[in-house]
């Protein structure tokens, strides 16, 4: 039989605390694995390139483990300060314009996306024969994959910012519709019989009812579009030719990959980490409108 | 002098899916009518189109033939003048309402300014005793409580009908038992006409003036049976014979309507 769970245990830590405590030690064990690995079959560790000045042979050589497809960590983390190229700014100062400027990018492109797909869960909601007729449409544009997509867009619109952030539109739109449409339509029946009893217009449905319903919804598709966005805009930069922003800086260190593995893995580090600051936000915003609401989304 | 009735049903027919292969004739042949002030139960077996029956009234599905008149007025015309309050199964609160904006949702539709909506709904919250709830959410509140809510919600614009569809289903016999109390003190106090549709008999028996037994597919009235239990009705009703009588009665009315639908 399952007890009552009490409302609040006080030798518990705050649920904030305890998650960043659960995602640290997740880090620390995920960054194990990745030396482990390394100690069993990567190559050779000299004393003079890791910080415990170990010397060690790993008994095995596995291709994957090798210091080019998997550098140490600290390498990774070292290359953040050493120059980005020969007398050029340290890497940390370039990553950190470029994943503003592809942040900003993101942010159109999640604000395009929003609101184009935000517009279409209304009307799909409001006219259902739109919603049969055109849903297979919409479906089906998210199977062509973006690579596809992402060089027209730029014949047509110019190489630009504005390019870029109708591409992370492209990825971000989708979800919002799906959810929206679902939040619009999660009243129960009698919530909107309770409406009609009131002579409520269809207005008055919409702000009172559907709306404050979708919420919850909306927001997970933010948090979806949030991450996105980011993607779609990397993604959007390479055949842009736009330098400035991370797709710019992954593209670079690409094609520098086999004298300087690191700078790669420390773009792809800061991309993660606009993504992770960018779903941080709306998860914020999330919290923030929805903080009287019954059992916040755990997520 | 016979009053105009509140709420009259002339020859009214509800068939669902008609001329599909699922029709089904959900009521036939309904003629009723519901006197000022009355409090009337609808009761029947399950699928008789009781609730059917209250969603006529309130307009939320149109009649497949025959009238429905509502303050001498068609039942679409009376819910567009908001003549009536309805109370359904579920309490339907919205979530991210507090319990006092929850009972202002129907004042707010209809316009009212803020000032007026407030003390209105503190008003009611008062009257379910409920006051000092006004900032709680709809989740922090029992079952019985957030019932309560919603009939003070119904009450908001002192309609001078309510219309309730087995709103104390979902309550245990205790508290059914209280809420059953309150309510009638509430009809009482409003001097409102109530259609209430349960499939409690000693529910029905207790507040109603009139009992109407329906039978199932299609539903149609089988007995109206008058209960004379004096009013107010409490505690002591539930010790007098004649509430053994009303009760015996109507549950024999119920066996014909079931042996009648079978």
């Amino acid at each position: 039989m399952a007890a009552a769970r009490p409302q609040s245990d006080p030798t518990k830590l705050p649920r904030a605390i305890r998650q960043f405590f659960a995602l640290l030690i997740l880090l620390l064990l995920l960054a194990a694995l990745w030396e482990t690995l390394k100690w069993i079959s990567g190559d050779p560790w000299r004393p003079d390139a890791n910080p415990f000045g170990l010397d060690h042979n790993p008994p095995y050589r596995f291709k994957i483990a090798s210091d080019l497809n998997l550098p140490h960590l600290w390498d990774i983390f070292a290359a953040f300060g050493k120059e980005s190229r020969r007398n050029g700014p340290p890497l940390i100062s370039v990553l950190f314009s470029a994943s503003l400027f592809t942040f900003r990018e993101a942010i159109m492109g999640f604000i395009f996306g929003g609101v184009l797909g935000f517009i279409l869960a209304l009307i799909f909601q409001r006219y259902a024969l739109l919603d049969r007729g055109c849903m297979p449409y919409v479906v089906a544009s998210q199977t062509i994959p973006i690579l596809a997509i992402a060089p027209m867009v730029i014949i047509w619109l110019k190489a630009g910012w504005v390019s870029v952030a109708v591409i992370a539109a492209y990825l971000t739109f989708f979800p919002v519709t799906i959810n929206t449409l679902r939040g619009l339509r999660s009243p129960e029946p009698t919530a909107v019989e309770l409406m009609a009893s009131y002579a409520a217009t269809r207005r008055d449905i919409m702000w009172k009812l559907r709306l404050p319903a979708a919420l919850p919804y909306i927001f997970t598709a933010l948090k979806i579009s949030a991450t996105a966005s980011v993607v779609g805009a990397i993604i959007g930069e390479l055949p842009s030719g736009i330098r400035d922003g991370l797709g710019g800086a992954i593209l670079n260190f690409n094609s520098y990959y086999i004298t300087s593995p690191s700078r790669l893995w420390a773009a792809i580090i800061a991309s993660a980490l606009v993504g992770i600051l960018f779903f941080g936000l709306v998860t914020l915003a999330e919290r923030l409108v929805l903080r009287d609401r019954q059992a916040p989304d755990p997520v | 002098m016979e009053a105009v009735p509140v709420v009259s049903f002339d020859n009214v027919d509800k068939i669902f899916n008609r001329g599909g292969a699922d029709e089904t004739v959900a009521l036939k042949s309904i003629n009723l009518d519901i006197r000022p002030s009355e409090f009337i139960s609808i009761i029947g077996p399950s699928g008789c189109g009781k609730s059917t029956l209250l969603r006529l009234v309130g307009d939320l599905i149109a009649p497949s033939a025959g009238t429905v008149t509502v303050n001498g007025k068609e039942a679409h015309q009376a819910r567009l003048d908001h003549d009536y309050g309805m109370v359904f199964q579920q309490p339907v609160l919205f979530d991210w309402r507090t319990i006092q904006r929850n009972v202002e949702l129907p004042l707010e539709v209809y316009g009212f300014d803020k000032a007026e909506r407030q003390q209105r709904a503190r008003e009611l919250l008062q009257m379910v005793e409920l006051g000092g709830f006004e900032n709680h959410r709809p989740w922090q509140l029992s079952g019985g409580m957030q019932q309560r809510v919603s009939i003070a919600r119904a009450l908001a614009t002192a309609p001078k009908l309510l219309l309730m569809d087995e709103p104390f289903g979902a309550l245990d016999e205790m508290t059914r038992e209280r809420m059953n109390m309150e309510l009638h003190a509430i009809w009482r106090q409003t001097d409102t006409t109530v259609i209430f549709v349960t499939h409690s008999i000693s529910e029905a028996v207790f507040l109603s003036n009139r009992v109407i037994v329906m039978s199932a597919r299609p539903g149609r009235i089988m007995q109206i049976v008058d209960i004379d239990l004096p009013i107010p009705r409490g505690e002591h009703t539930r010790q007098d014979p004649a509430l053994f009588e009303a009760e015996r009665a109507v549950r024999e009315w119920l066996r014909k309507a079931e042996a009648f639908s079978a």
